[in-house]
């Protein structure tokens, strides 16, 4: 009830049309990739937190739009159990570290360069993002760019924090 | 009474005259409207842009194609059925107009290849799949960055479009690497030869989708916008199309 009063009260203020599908509740997909340094990750080493899994790409503009507003979300949850993950699809390791150079960011870059996570998730646009409980859900999804320090894409992100146990938060 | 049967004669020949000038502008009034660019040489190039309507490089391709001996039949399909340039738009072009198109281009005799870009690759191949199989066999068939899907939403299957019968056709799909779409290549590739197409592919590496278009593309974008007539020619032979 908390939950559905914070995301209605900050949703018309977010000044963004909604573009936030509701997940179907459903166990996220898999998702096995390599970082930069070629160590391994998946979803089970961030059981716990909210996630935010971001697909994109180093030449996608709107990518590059809202890359800087995840950054901020990251300082700004400093501290807090969330997950940024951006996940670059379907780009070699020299093009996402030419970006990196350009656009330093906190939170782990990894690479889907073959595509596979791509489509195992079923992502059909970049950017393509989808927000994860603690338990792994896939509760929010958003297809396309948004601003995420601010407006509805906080809210969502609040409200899944408030969920965990008051010593998580 | 010479003079009458003379008379009558005449009469008789302006009106078959007329009729065959009616018929010839029925004909050609049932047929979308689209610019030519003349050429004598023994290919015909149809090209039918995205649902973004045509650009100028596009328009700047054709006419180097046409001084270099390939005749190009350009339609625009938001402009010639005043649509909004939104992809919806191309389910809503007239299926039977566009056969009828295809038919007048192979009427001829010249080597048809027909050029069509993202959705605009619906209605077109739509369009083909009401051809006669002998029809079908004639035309090649370059796809850039086909859009089929009639799902595509995060995690859930994609749904293509049912195109009907595709047997017998040529189809090469031309990808641009820089796309959401490449890591689903496979997919529509198997989608085509399952409607019954013979398909191949080549990957158009360092570009995005709609290069020739982008508010901001890149220096190689911007080169390769420029010789999208030459890059037309070399995937046309390369796919064997005569």
């Amino acid at each position: 009830m908390i939950v559905a009063l914070i995301v209605s009260v900050l949703a018309p203020v977010s000044g963004m049309a909604a573009g936030f599908q509701t997940g179907a509740n459903v166990p996220a997909p898999a998702l096995q990739a390599q970082d930069l340094s070629g160590v391994p990750h998946t979803l089970a080493s961030f059981r716990g937190k909210v996630v935010l899994l971001n697909f994109w790409a180093s030449w996608c503009p709107p990518c590059q739009r809202e890359m800087p507003s995840m950054e901020r979300l990251r300082l700004r949850m400093a501290g807090r159990p969330l997950e940024i993950i951006a996940l670059d699809s379907a780009e070699t390791r020299d093009e996402v570290s030419a970006y990196l150079s350009r656009m330093p960011l906190g939170f782990p870059v990894l690479l889907d360069s073959d595509g596979s996570n791509t489509r195992r998730w079923k992502v059909f646009a970049l950017p393509s993002s989808f927000l994860l409980d603690a338990e792994g859900r896939v509760r929010y999804i958003l297809t396309g760019p948004t601003e995420w320090d601010e407006g509805e894409a906080l809210g969502l992100v609040e409200s899944l924090l408030a969920e965990l146990p008051v010593a998580g938060k | 009474m010479a003079g009458i049967a003379s008379r009558w004669a005449e009469h008789g020949l302006r009106a078959i005259l007329l009729g065959l000038l009616l018929c010839a502008f029925a004909a050609k009034a049932a047929l979308p409207d689209y610019l030519t660019f003349h050429s004598e040489g023994e290919r015909r190039l149809l090209w039918v842009p995205s649902e973004q309507g045509l650009s100028e490089p596009e328009h700047q391709a054709a006419q180097q194609l046409a001084k270099q001996g390939t005749e190009v039949w350009l339609l625009d399909l938001t402009h010639a059925y005043f649509l909004p340039q939104l992809p919806s738009s191309m389910d809503v072009v007239p299926q039977h107009d566009l056969a009828d198109w295809l038919r007048a281009a192979l009427a001829d005799g010249k080597g048809v290849t027909l050029y069509a870009v993202a959705r605009a690759t619906v209605p077109v191949l739509h369009a083909i799949a009401r051809l006669e199989p002998a029809q079908r066999a004639r035309l090649c068939v370059l796809l850039m960055h086909p859009n089929l899907y009639a799902v595509a939403e995060p995690l859930a299957e994609p749904g293509y479009l049912d195109m009907g019968d595709l047997s017998g056709l040529r189809v090469r799909l031309l990808q641009p690497r820089r796309s959401a779409a490449t890591p689903w290549l496979p997919g529509q590739l198997a989608h085509l030869a399952l409607q019954g197409a013979a398909v191949s592919h080549v990957m158009l590496e360092n570009l995005r989708e709609t290069y020739w278009a982008r508010e901001t593309p890149t220096e190689f974008e911007v080169v390769e916008s420029r010789r999208m007539a030459a890059m037309l020619l070399h995937e046309m032979n390369a796919w064997g199309c005569r």
